[in-house]
């Protein structure tokens, strides 16, 4: 068994792990975070994409929506390349209640979420899918914002700072001695190597799973595992948020985001944190209920489904109905005061948009704990370094404005390698993901670095296979620029099959219409002209 | 529903077989292409998201509409470029193209000026054009090839009044409104001439107001708010035509092409019946001989020739019309040659820098045509597109004429 020490380990690699581990390295705490999968693999990155405003949550809930609006600010601030600053609106419909807008609106002010009304006409020829029942539109500053790169930038942030981090990397338990917290046991689960962690504090960040790591120390923590679909539009629908102005509901938000527009969200409690099948039900419901902002969404392609898991914190026993009526806003669990462990806490609840916060406020707690006195800096300090003038330049001469910009933030300082691969050797910008525009030499790049070790790890870091085709020319494509990393010629066979079947998850969801047709073409492509195959066909 | 853009949903049917860029006649020979299913349907889902517009390739294409022909899916490829050429012609932050190169779009988009400045004074016109040193001129002012097939020009073809007198019921009569394109108004009148000739042979009484340009060569070169005006005018001129089902005939592939699908988008009276209302020529006379009523008493023709099919009757969807009606003449012999597209493409192999390129597209149909004629399997070819004509003289040195001549002779009309 491995053995080594750090003062804090991080259980969980999303963003409220990867936040604090930032915030502890920026305050000079040595700490490791633990992932058991990649980055990403919990709710993180099977979300809706929405830098909230605070606009959703102002008439039920003001402090939530107050946080919002503060953490939308700084984002915008110190993660530029993760957001894109859409704005969104708000659009009350025929039918809808109007005592609710003048709540919200009143709401607003209260908070201070700028709103501006936009006319209708004006509204339609900005949003011309935009429902023809519209009665009023208000603008707030919502933002998308990306999952990925997001985590990315707060990983490589913390590193900066000496911030470690381990992936395929499980933890088993936590280990308590005579009511202390003494570390972690954990698993590679790759290479089934034992690890022991000593450390003085251990971080419950392990979201939809916090329940289960609490339980292997001892402690209780009660999360509702609250299950929300989601549907992927093939092209841009809408060029804003649009949210429905109405008490929030099932289908109401779409979110545009690069390329795509996503629509969501339900609100299903489920046992498990990996139950996030979809079924056939649930993406007809949300169609019915998308189809109230887009009259015409029949005929918007959808690519594929996903669900993410919300960690909703249950904090009394109660359980009131379905998962929206508990509060959305997190909890921080001192399990000294709960159980009786010292050193052991967990984080809960929350949103994506405040993640930044609620990492503030436990590395508050562990300097506490650990009696230092160092002020939070995470919001003062850019996340990402910024990128030259010349090298943009550079880049967008040479892959046209629109390709460059989107390589930019995702390489961000990576960009110059790239630049210098294709100027060298023109033959790199050969493009393998036409849908998403990557080109050869920024997949080699990530094929070098990043602790990539599979295509779904390239995909992660470039959108490579989450296009129109879902895969069906990139894969085999890219495939061979992974031969190093996967020497034997059965592993690439077996990568294939791997990749196409997580894209293949998302497809059975929604197979209809022009994704049929595009699921036929690439099952002709890989099963019958190159002999490999997709193992969940049966489904 | 009314506000669905039909472009941007056709994108959705789009399932990246790339079909169409192994069709491409540009991208089969300009490997930095990215060809069309990259500048249609892929960038446009970039220009939806950022509306930055991939500007460089944008005047790769050609516009030969092969890419469209060939979509399994009904995607509207060439729709998407040229309304990103349209958008990056309206965007003024972008620095468009280079003076010198706006006032190129400007000569060779507007055929029909260059053609009323060549009737009237054909002779000179033609002269001009010829001297080495003019053509170097064009080459260096505004980057108009001084080896490109520049075509002659003669007298015009001239309007047709309606003779009909008022009050006569148009219903009755049969007549068709022939709509010659400045090709064969300007360069090739006899060729209109004789179309007239064949459609009075045939039985019909022969209209031909005073059209614009179709638009489609304006469109290619940027000039979008001009080639609007063109189709407003045309479509007034047809439209009490349109009314009574008279229908519109085309000898031009590109104006036929754009009068059956560009047509159909303008919104003005007449609009909605333009598209199934046009005919090409051969599509008529075909139309006719399906309801017996073509006339089939034709002399005897021992001929052979080789016939290159145009992009823009491909693209029209109809087969091959002619070779279907001279097939009804006896002793003649058509090689179709199936080789692709010429190369020229409209204004395209005008252009300087596209010259080369132009000529390496039309390679393959260069040779097939030297090879028919050295295996002695013809003298002579038929292409329907002036331009294509043009193109074929230049780079293989064969005569090359419209079909509507091989008719006019089996009709004793030649
Ligand atoms: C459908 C849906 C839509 C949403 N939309 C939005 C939105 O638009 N805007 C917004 O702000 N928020 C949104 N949210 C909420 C937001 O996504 C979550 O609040 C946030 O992602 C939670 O992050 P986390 O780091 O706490 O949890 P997670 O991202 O789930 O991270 C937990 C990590 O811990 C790891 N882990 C678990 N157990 C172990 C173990 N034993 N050892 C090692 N690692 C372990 C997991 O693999 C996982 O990666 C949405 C949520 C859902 C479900
Ligand atoms: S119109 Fe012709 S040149 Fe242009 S992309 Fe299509 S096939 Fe290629
Ligand atoms: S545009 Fe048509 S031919 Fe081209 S890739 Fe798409 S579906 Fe295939």
């Amino acid at each position: 068994m491995r053995e080594f020490d750090t003062r804090v380990v991080i259980i969980g690699g999303g963003a409220t792990g990867v936040g604090i581990l930032r915030d502890l390295s920026m305050r000079g705490i040595s700490a490791i975070l633990l992932e058991q999968s990649e980055l990403g693999h919990g709710t993180s990155s099977r979300f809706h994409g929405l830098l909230h405003s605070g606009g959703r949550y102002v008439v039920k809930d003001e402090d939530a929506a107050r946080e919002c609006i503060d953490e939308n600010e700084i984002l915008k601030r110190i993660a530029p390349t993760c957001i894109e600053g859409t704005s969104g609106w708000f659009v009350h419909l025929q039918d809808d209640n109007p005592d609710y807008m003048k709540a919200w609106l009143t709401g607003c002010s209260r908070v201070k979420i700028p709103v501006k009304e936009i006319d209708v006409a004006e509204a339609l020829r900005l949003e011309p899918m935009l429902s023809r029942h519209v009665e009023k539109v208000y603008e707030v500053p919502d933002a998308s914002i990306d999952g990925f790169k997001l985590l990315w930038a707060n990983i490589r942030s913390a590193e900066r700072y000496n911030g470690k981090f381990m992936t395929y990397c499980n933890v088993s338990s936590v280990r308590v001695e005579n009511g202390c917290v003494k570390g972690v046991y954990a698993e590679n689960v790759r290479t089934g190597e034992k690890i022991l962690i000593h450390s003085e504090i251990v971080i419950n960040a392990a979201g939809p799973w916090a329940g289960m790591v609490a339980a292997s120390a001892g402690a209780q923590v009660s999360i509702i595992k609250n299950k929300g679909v989601l549907l992927v539009f093939n092209k841009r629908l809408f060029q804003r948020v649009i949210n429905r102005l109405r008490a929030p509901r099932d289908g109401d938000i779409f979110v545009p985001h690069e390329t795509i527009t996503i629509l969501g969200t339900t609100s299903y409690t489920v046992g498990s944190p990996d139950d996030n099948w979809i079924m056939p039900e649930e993406v007809s419901y949300l169609m019915n209920m998308g189809k109230e902002l887009l009259d015409d969404i029949e005929h918007q392609r959808v690519i594929r489904a996903f669900a993410g898991i919300r960690p909703l914190y249950e904090e009394a026993s109660t359980v009131v109905g379905e998962g929206r009526e508990i509060s959305r806003d997190f909890a921080l669990v001192d399990h000294e005061k709960l159980d009786g462990i010292t050193g052991f806490i967990s984080i809960v609840g929350g949103k994506l948009t405040t993640y930044r916060l609620m990492a503030e406020k436990v590395t508050d707690w562990v300097c506490n704990k650990l009696g230092l006195e160092v002020v939070c800096r995470t919001a003062e300090e850019s996340l990402i370094p910024p990128v030259e003038e010349k090298l943009k330049d550079k880049a967008r001469t040479m892959f046209g404005v629109a390709m460059a910009d989107k390589m930019m933030e995702r390489l961000n300082d990576r960009l110059g390698e790239v630049v210098k691969q294709v100027s060298q050797d023109p033959a790199q910008g050969q493009l393998i993901c036409e849908c998403e525009m990557i080109t050869k030499a920024e997949i080699k790049h990530v094929v070098h670095e990043f602790n990539t070790t599979s295509l779904n790890d390239v995909r992660r870091q470039t959108r490579l296979g989450m296009g129109t085709c879902q895969g069906a020319f990139c894969t085999y494509r890219a495939i061979p620029l992974l031969a190093d990393l996967l020497e034997e010629p059965g592993k690439l066979r077996e990568e294939i099959t791997d990749f196409l079947d997580e894209r293949w998850r998302g497809v059975v969801p929604i197979l209809w219409g022009e994704q049929l047709r595009e699921s036929e073409l690439t099952r002709a492509i890989f099963n019958t002209t190159l002999g490999v195959g997709q193992r969940e066909q049966g489904r | 529903m009314k506000y669905r853009d039909d472009v941007i949903t056709s994108l959705d049917t789009c399932i990246k077989c790339s079909a169409c860029t192994a069709q491409c006649p540009v991208s089969k020979v300009n490997p930095n292409f990215g060809g069309p299913k990259w500048l249609g349907p892929d960038a446009e889902r970039l220009r939806l998201e950022s509306g930055a517009i991939l500007k460089l390739a944008l005047d790769d294409c050609s516009n030969c509409k092969t890419c469209e022909s060939t979509c399994p899916s009904g995607v509207k490829i060439t729709d998407m470029i040229l309304k990103a050429r349209r958008k990056r012609s309206l965007d003024q932050n972008t620095p468009t193209l280079a003076l010198k190169m706006r006032l190129r779009g400007y000569v060779l988009g507007r055929a029909e000026y260059l053609g009323r400045l060549g009737v009237i004074w054909p002779g000179l016109t033609n002269k001009v054009l010829g001297l080495k040193i003019m053509r170097y001129g064009l080459d260096k002012a505004l980057g108009i090839s001084k080896f490109g097939p520049l075509p002659p020009y003669s007298q015009a073809l001239g309007i047709r009044a309606d003779q009909a007198k008022d009050g006569q019921n148009r219903k009755l009569e049969r007549k068709v409104m022939y709509f010659p394109g400045c090709y064969t108004n300007y360069n090739e009148p006899n060729t209109g001439r004789m179309v007239i000739k064949i459609l009075e042979h045939v039985g019909y009484k022969v209209v031909v107001p005073d059209f614009h340009c179709c638009g489609l060569p304006l469109e290619a070169n940027g000039q979008f708010a001009k080639a609007q005006v063109n189709a407003t005018h045309n479509l007034e001129l047809m439209e009490n035509y349109l009314q009574v089902n008279v229908p519109i005939i085309t000898s031009c592939t590109s104006c036929g092409l754009t009068l059956k699908e560009e047509y159909p988008k303008v919104s003005v009276p007449g609009a909605e019946r333009i598209g199934q209302q046009t005919f090409d020529l051969f599509e008529f006379l075909w139309s006719l001989h399906e309801k017996n009523e073509l006339p089939l008493n034709f002399i005897k023709q021992e001929i052979s020739l080789g016939y290159h099919l145009p992009c823009h009757l491909r693209a029209q969807g109809i087969g091959i019309p002619s070779l279907r009606v001279l097939s009804l003449i006896p002793g003649i012999n058509v090689h179709n040659l199936d080789v692709g597209c010429c190369g020229l493409s409209g204004s395209y192999g005008f252009k300087k820098e596209k010259y080369e390129i132009s000529m390496q597209i039309g390679r393959g149909l260069f040779e097939a045509t030297k090879i028919g004629v050295n295996h002695g399997d013809f003298q002579e070819m038929i292409t329907e597109c002036g331009v294509c004509k043009v193109q074929i003289e230049h780079g293989a040195g064969v005569p090359t004429k419209h079909p509507v001549w091989i008719l006019a002779q089996a009709y004793g009309l030649a």
